[in-house]
């Protein structure tokens, strides 16, 4: 487990699942944020709109009434200072002079009649003469000098002149960037503390998850009484674990009845040769004459071979199955390796073998050592069968990353074209072979029930070729480490 | 010798029960478990020979609830089984023995005799062999045969002292190569047979009485007389 935790979460599919829940989140939230910001602007817009039409209005109404005297300037002036105050959105200033609204009036030939707001007016004036402004409906100016630009409405006088109202859109960004800044921070927010939720949850369901495979993978490797860790929820993780382990119930019961029924078998032939063998050994015993032994002594090696057939059938048939069971303890491949040549080298160099093992040092694997020891007997067997005279063996063996890896090469016939393509199946043989041909297969079961593999192949300069891994002791002793409950029977 | 043997099939019961008694056993079969612990309390057995698969009961339950009755002679566990169970193994470590079907009678009859011995106060600690004109040296790992040194290998000493320690007696393969090489295998090459060629080449020399006979279908003996 620990070792599993050490993995960067960025690796992880909880990282990837929150990474784009949150991407899908946060862009569909500025979206709506867009969205809802064009309308709150549009629609300041359209009441500082309003106001400025609406003054205007009424300020070139006063113009109008107002006589053209000496008092014009003064009444039309307060008019449009009393107007300047009832601006909208804008927040109290300490002095009565402010630069956000102004008043202006022109005369026909486009000088400066009537100025009220901050400094002398000239510049705006400017700005408005470069832009014909509607009478309709107001138009956004930029006056040098002023970072934001006025919304100015304006309406003709019937003498010829014309009167602007100039509103600076100062007071609207101000309240816009604010809203801004304020859903960002909101949001910012809001996505972290999403995306955290979200990994949390996700990283804690998909823990239960991989808990659940491991204990899964490692159940029928070891023994199938394990099950999968189960939660006391009821969402779909739990849902997962408890199918898994009714499939396991069955997988279990099957596998039970697979023994069964090959324990019976065995037990059924098994004993009938018992009492056979039994009898001729003793039928042997009262012979004298040697000629008389001969049947009976070939009766007893056809029996014997008929017991190792049994055997080895119901060993392949069950490895198939994946249902072998093994007692498995440490070996030392290595100095195994060295008893079985030190068994087989006298019958090789009697055959004319020379054999050869190449080895690296000790490879510790964990294995049931009775299925081991007829495994690597058959190997041997294999090749004293099927190599002519004059023909070299080299055995080699070393670990690489997990695995023991032994190779058996010889400079032999090598494998038939098609055989080589059924070899591990059983009941394939070579033309010239007298054995049952199962001998392959069973060294592909029992690799296959450690979580090893076989494979065979002719190589270019000649000759065969078998590879088998299996996994290294260590490798083994860490896996069982991962939690797996036994169930209570 | 008494003997107790349990065993249902019939026809390895009465096989198995002539050739002990032609071997000189004293036995009494019990065809199931009830028979066998009602037998194996009356009588006072010196060795047991237990089926494990019995119509009644299963052959270790049927140890263990005689070994809490009070016998204490060895088990010889007769297994038609695939695999070995782990509690046979956990019998095996307690000083019992195990041999599947089918057997060959010679192994049967050297895995009773080891049970024996083990269980007889008499220890085979003997420093030195003898078997006719051969003598080992089990110290200086030394064979002579009449007074000649044998030039022997680490290996084919081992396998002489295996056959001198059960000399005048069947040994099978599959028992030399248990106890020699330590592997249960069932080789269908003749692997231990030229390994006893070899040893045969070089303690019967020309001229001498050969010592190690071939016994077709069974295995191989070193006479003693």
């Amino acid at each position: 487990m620990s070792s599993k935790t050490g993995k960067p979460a960025m690796r992880s599919a909880a990282w990837r699942i929150s990474l784009w829940a949150t991407l899908a989140f946060a862009f569909g939230t500025m979206v709506v944020f867009v969205f809802l910001h064009g309308f709150v602007a549009s629609d300041i817009q359209r009441r500082s709109d309003a106001w400025l039409s609406g003054e205007v209005e009424v300020l070139g109404d006063v113009a109008e009434r107002t006589p053209k005297n000496a008092l014009y300037d003064t009444v039309v002036g307060e008019v449009a200072e009393l107007a300047e105050r009832e601006v909208p959105d804008k927040p109290a200033t300490g002095n009565g002079t402010d630069d956000t609204v102004f008043f202006l009036q022109s005369g026909g030939d486009g000088s400066l009649k009537l100025w009220v707001g901050a400094g002398n007016g000239e510049a705006h004036l400017q700005a408005i003469r470069a832009k014909h402004i509607p009478e309709d409906r107001p138009t956004d100016i930029t006056v040098p000098g002023f970072a934001v630009p006025f919304r100015v409405a304006s309406i003709r006088m019937d003498d010829g002149s014309q009167i602007y109202l100039g509103l600076s859109e100062r007071d609207e960004q101000r309240v816009l960037w604010s809203l801004r800044l304020r859903f960002l921070v909101l949001w910012l927010l809001i996505v972290l503390l999403g995306f955290g939720i979200v990994f949390l949850t996700t990283h804690r369901m998909l823990s239960h998850v991989r808990r659940i495979s491991e204990a899964a993978s490692q159940i029928g490797h070891s023994d199938l009484d394990a099950r999968v860790p189960t939660t006391k929820r009821n969402d779909e993780v739990s849902h997962l674990a408890l199918t898994l382990n009714r499939m396991l119930d069955r997988i279990e019961s099957s596998m039970h009845q697979l023994h069964t029924i090959t324990d019976s078998l065995a037990h059924d032939l098994r004993s009938p040769l018992t009492a056979i063998r039994g009898k001729l050994e003793m039928s042997l015993s009262t012979i004298t004459e040697n000629e008389q032994a001969e049947p009976v002594v070939s009766a007893i090696d056809e029996l014997d071979r008929l017991t190792d057939f049994l055997n080895k059938s119901l060993d392949v048939a069950e490895a198939k199955a994946d249902a072998l069971r093994l007692s498995r303890s440490v070996v030392e491949l290595d100095e195994l390796l060295r008893v079985m040549l030190d068994l087989y080298e006298p019958s090789m160099s009697e055959n004319g073998l020379r054999v050869r093992l190449q080895s690296r040092g000790p490879v510790s694997i964990l294995v049931d050592s009775a299925l081991l020891h007829r495994m690597i007997a058959n190997l041997l067997d294999n090749e004293l069968k099927h190599l002519p005279a004059n023909r070299n063996l080299t055995i080699e063996l070393h670990s690489e990353g997990s695995s023991a890896i032994l190779t058996l090469e010889d400079d032999g016939p090598g494998f038939d074209p098609e055989v080589l393509l059924h070899v591990f199946e059983g009941r394939v043989k070579g033309k010239t072979s007298d054995g049952h041909g199962l001998g392959l297969a069973f060294v592909d079961a029992v690799a296959r029930a450690h979580g090893g593999t076989v494979a065979a192949s002719n190589r270019q300069e000649g000759g065969a070729r078998i590879a088998i891994t299996l996994p290294l002791a260590m490798e083994q002793s860490r896996h069982t480490m991962v939690p797996v409950v036994s169930r209570s029977k | 010798m008494r003997l107790l043997l349990v065993e249902d099939e019939i026809d390895i019961r009465n096989f198995l029960k002539s050739s002990l008694e032609e071997t000189g056993y004293q036995v009494q079969a019990a065809p199931d478990g009830k028979t066998a612990e009602r037998l194996a309390v009356e009588g006072d057995f010196d060795i047991l020979i237990v089926d494990l698969g019995l119509p009644d009961q299963d052959g270790i339950t049927l140890i263990l609830k005689l070994r809490q009755l009070g016998v204490k002679a060895p088990v010889l566990i007769l297994s038609a089984r695939r695999s070995v169970d782990d509690r046979v193994r956990g019998l095996e470590q307690g000083g019992d023995d195990y041999l599947t079907k089918p057997f060959a009678l010679a192994e049967l009859l050297a895995r009773l005799r080891n049970l024996l011995k083990r269980n007889s106060p008499a220890g085979n600690d003997a420093t030195r062999l003898r078997v006719q004109d051969l003598e080992l040296d089990l110290l200086r790992r030394e064979a002579t045969r009449g007074g000649q040194v044998l030039q022997l290998t680490q290996q084919e000493f081992v396998l002489l002292e295996y056959l001198c320690r059960n000399a005048g007696r069947v040994v099978t393969r599959s028992m030399i190569l248990d106890k020699v090489w330590g592997m249960r295998i069932q080789p269908d090459t003749n692997v231990v047979d030229v390994h006893i060629y070899r040893l045969r080449g070089k303690v019967d020399g020309a001229g001498q009485q050969p010592l190690i006979r071939t016994m077709r279908g069974v295995g191989y003996v070193l006479k003693d007389r």
